[in-house]
C-alpha cells in the first residue's frame, strides 16, 4: 500500500511537470542595467565579551557601504558584481591586548591597539542564465573577502526548475568556502606561541595580583584553515491567487579551525591571576574541528487586500554541537499610497547552548573543548523593526544616467535576554541605467 | 529521510491541484508578496549570522567569514 501511494504521488508530480510545455513570449530577464547603493549602520552593546572569557564590554559599531551592479549581457544572461566593505570598531576585540590604553586594563574598558578596529572587504561576481522559456535557471558565483586576520574564497552554483505554469519551483544549490585565519592570540599568550602577531609585550614589566605564579602552559593551535561545504534544496509553490509559500533545507559541513584564536577561557580549577583589573587568560577557546548543521525553513505569504500583505517565516535548526534553535518572524507591509509602503516586522529567536559553553570562570581545565562565547549560549531574542519603501515606476528622479526606481530604509532593534542588544539602520537606493 | 521524501512528493502532488494562470497572478506579483527578501535584508541576516548560532534556510550565507566580532 505504501509503495502504491509513493508511486501515485510520484506520477502525479511528474504529470504536473509535464504540463509545462507552453511556449511563451520571451521577455528579457533584465531589461536594463541596475545599480544598487546599499548601506547599513550597526551599533551593539553587551557585557559578555567572548574575547575576555564571557565578561566585558561588547561595544561595537560597523558601517557597510555596498555597491551592486547587475548587467544584462543578452536576453538570457545577467552578470552581477557586488562590492562592499565593513568598517568596524570593536571594544571587545580591542581587549585582545588590554594593556595599551591610557588607564588600567579592564575588560569593561576599550583598549586602543591595532585590534580595536578593522576593515572587511568583499567582492562577489555572479552569473545567471535562463532558458528560453524561463523555466530553467542556472547561476554561478565566486566571492573573495578579506580582513586583517581572515581570508575567504567561495564558489557556488545553483539550478532552479519552474513548472506547473510557473506555479512550482524546485531548486538546488551548493557552496564551498575555503577560509584561512591569521592566528592572533590574546597578548599574554604571545611570544613563543608561534602566532602571526608577535608583540613586544613583556609580562615581567607588570605586577601580577591574585596568583602571582601565572603559568598557563599555552599550546598554540595547529591549523589555520576553515572549510565550509553547503548544499541547499528549495521548493516554492503558489497555493492560490493570494497565497504562496516555500520550503528550504540547508545542510552545512564545516571543518578545520572552528574556534576563534583570540577568545579567552577561564577555569574554575585554576587560581586567578590579574594585571590591573584584567583577568589573565587560562587558555583560548577550544572547539571541535568539525561541525554539521541542518536548517529547515518555511515561508508563507498572504495577500490580504490592496493595503495589507502578511509575510511569515519559520526555521528550525540543529547541529552536532548540541544547539537547537527556533526562529519565527512576521512582517506586515502596509501600502500608504502607490509610492509609499511601511512594513513593521517582529522576529523571535531562541537557541539552546552548545555542549562546550560555560559562563565566565566556570570551565574545568580537564575538559577537551570549551568556550565562553555567549553567541553559543542558551538564550532567546526579540527583534522589532520598521521599514519604509518608496517606489517610483517612472524613475523621475535622475542622477547622471541613473533613474531612481526605489528606496528602502529600515530600522531594527534586537534584544537578547542575556543582555546583548543591537540597533541596525539599513538603507538601499535602487537605480536603473537609461 | 523517508519522511522528507514523502513530504516532497506530497508537496509535488499538491502542486498539481492548483494552477494559477499568468493573468491571475496580479496579487502574487505584488513586490511585497515576493518569496525572496528585500536587498537590504542582507545586513540584518549578516548581523544575525554573526550573533546567532543558527544559520541557513533563510537566503543568507551559510559559510565563509569568521563571525568573530
Amino acid at each position: 500500500m505504501k509503495k502504491f501511494i509513493i508511486v501515485s504521488l510520484l506520477l502525479s508530480g511528474l504529470t504536473t511537470m509535464a504540463q509545462d510545455s507552453t511556449s511563451t513570449y520571451k521577455k528579457r530577464v533584465l531589461e536594463t542595467a541596475e545599480v544598487d547603493f546599499l548601506m547599513s549602520y550597526y551599533t551593539q552593546d553587551g557585557s559578555n565579551a567572548a574575547v575576555s572569557g564571557g565578561i566585558g564590554t561588547e561595544e561595537l559599531t560597523d558601517i557597510t557601504p555596498t555597491l551592486v551592479v547587475s548587467i544584462p549581457l543578452n536576453d538570457d544572461d545577467v552578470l552581477t558584481i557586488d562590492f562592499g566593505i565593513s568598517a568596524y570598531t570593536s571594544a571587545s576585540s580591542s581587549n585582545v591586548n588590554p594593556f595599551d590604553a591610557g588607564g588600567p586594563a579592564d575588560p569593561f574598558v576599550a583598549s586602543s591597539g591595532a585590534s580595536s578596529g578593522d576593515v572587511w572587504g568583499n567582492l562577489t561576481g555572479s552569473y545567471s542564465h535562463s532558458s528560453d522559456d524561463r523555466n530553467d535557471i542556472w547561476s554561478l558565483k565566486v566571492s573573495v573577502s578579506t580582513e586583517y586576520d581572515y581570508f575567504s574564497v567561495g564558489v557556488g552554483g545553483s539550478y532552479s526548475k519552474l513548472f506547473n505554469e510557473k506555479n512550482t519551483e524546485l531548486s538546488i544549490s551548493a557552496n564551498v568556502y575555503i577560509d584561512s585565519w591569521s592566528l592572533i592570540y590574546p597578548i599574554e599568550f604571545r611570544g613563543s606561541s608561534g602566532g602571526d602577531d608577535e608583540d613586544d609585550f613583556n609580562i615581567n614589566n607588570y605586577t601580577i595580583t591574585g596568583n602571582p605564579n601565572y603559568n598557563p602552559g599555552f599550546v598554540p593551535l595547529d591549523g589555520k584553515g576553515r572549510n565550509s561545504y553547503s548544499v541547499g534544496f528549495g521548493f516554492s509553490q503558489i497555493l492560490s491567487e493570494r497565497m504562496q509559500g516555500s520550503l528550504a533545507l540547508d545542510l552545512v559541513k564545516q571543518e578545520g579551525q572552528l574556534s576563534t584564536p583570540f577568545q579567552r577561557v577561564y577555569f574554575s580549577d585554576v587560581a586567578d591571576s590579574f594585571i590591573e583589573n584584567f583577568h589573565l587568560g587560562d587558555d583560548i577557546e577550544r572547539l571541535p574541528d568539525t561541525r554539521f548543521k541542518v536548517a529547515i525553513g518555511g515561508r508563507l505569504n498572504y495577500y490580504i487586500n490592496e493595503i495589507f500583505v502578511l509575510r511569515t517565516y519559520y526555521r528550525y535548526y540543529f547541529d552536532d554541537w548540541g544547539i537547537n534553535s527556533h526562529t519565527a518572524s512576521i512582517e506586515i507591509p502596509v501600502k500608504l499610497s502607490d509610492k509609499f509602503t511601511v512594513y513593521p516586522t517582529y522576529r523571535y529567536y531562541s537557541q539552546t547552548a552548545a555542549d562546550y559553553f560555560a559562563p565566565y570562570n566556570q570551565h574545568l581545565s580537564t575538559s577537551q573543548f570549551y568556550t565562553s562565547d555567549y553567541d553559543l549560549s542558551n538564550y532567546a531574542a526579540n527583534q522589532y523593526g520598521l521599514g519604509i519603501t518608496y517606489t517610483d515606476i517612472f524613475t523621475k528622479f535622475r542622477i547622471w544616467k541613473l533613474g531612481l526606481k526605489s528606496i528602502d530604509l529600515k530600522f531594527d532593534q534586537y534584544e537578547r535576554d542575556s543582555g546583548l542588544m543591537y540597533s541596525l539602520i539599513s538603507g538601499g537606493f535602487y537605480f536603473v541605467l537609461d | 529521510m523517508k519522511k522528507l521524501s514523502l513530504l516532497i512528493l506530497l508537496a509535488l502532488n499538491l502542486s498539481s491541484c492548483v494552477v494559477v494562470r499568468e493573468y491571475e497572478k496580479v496579487k502574487l506579483n505584488d513586490p511585497d508578496m515576493a518569496l525572496s527578501d528585500k536587498k537590504i535584508k542582507r545586513f540584518e541576516l549578516n548581523a544575525q549570522a554573526y550573533r546567532e548560532a543558527a544559520a541557513g534556510a533563510n537566503g543568507g550565507k551559510t559559510g565563509g567569514g569568521c563571525g568573530c566580532n
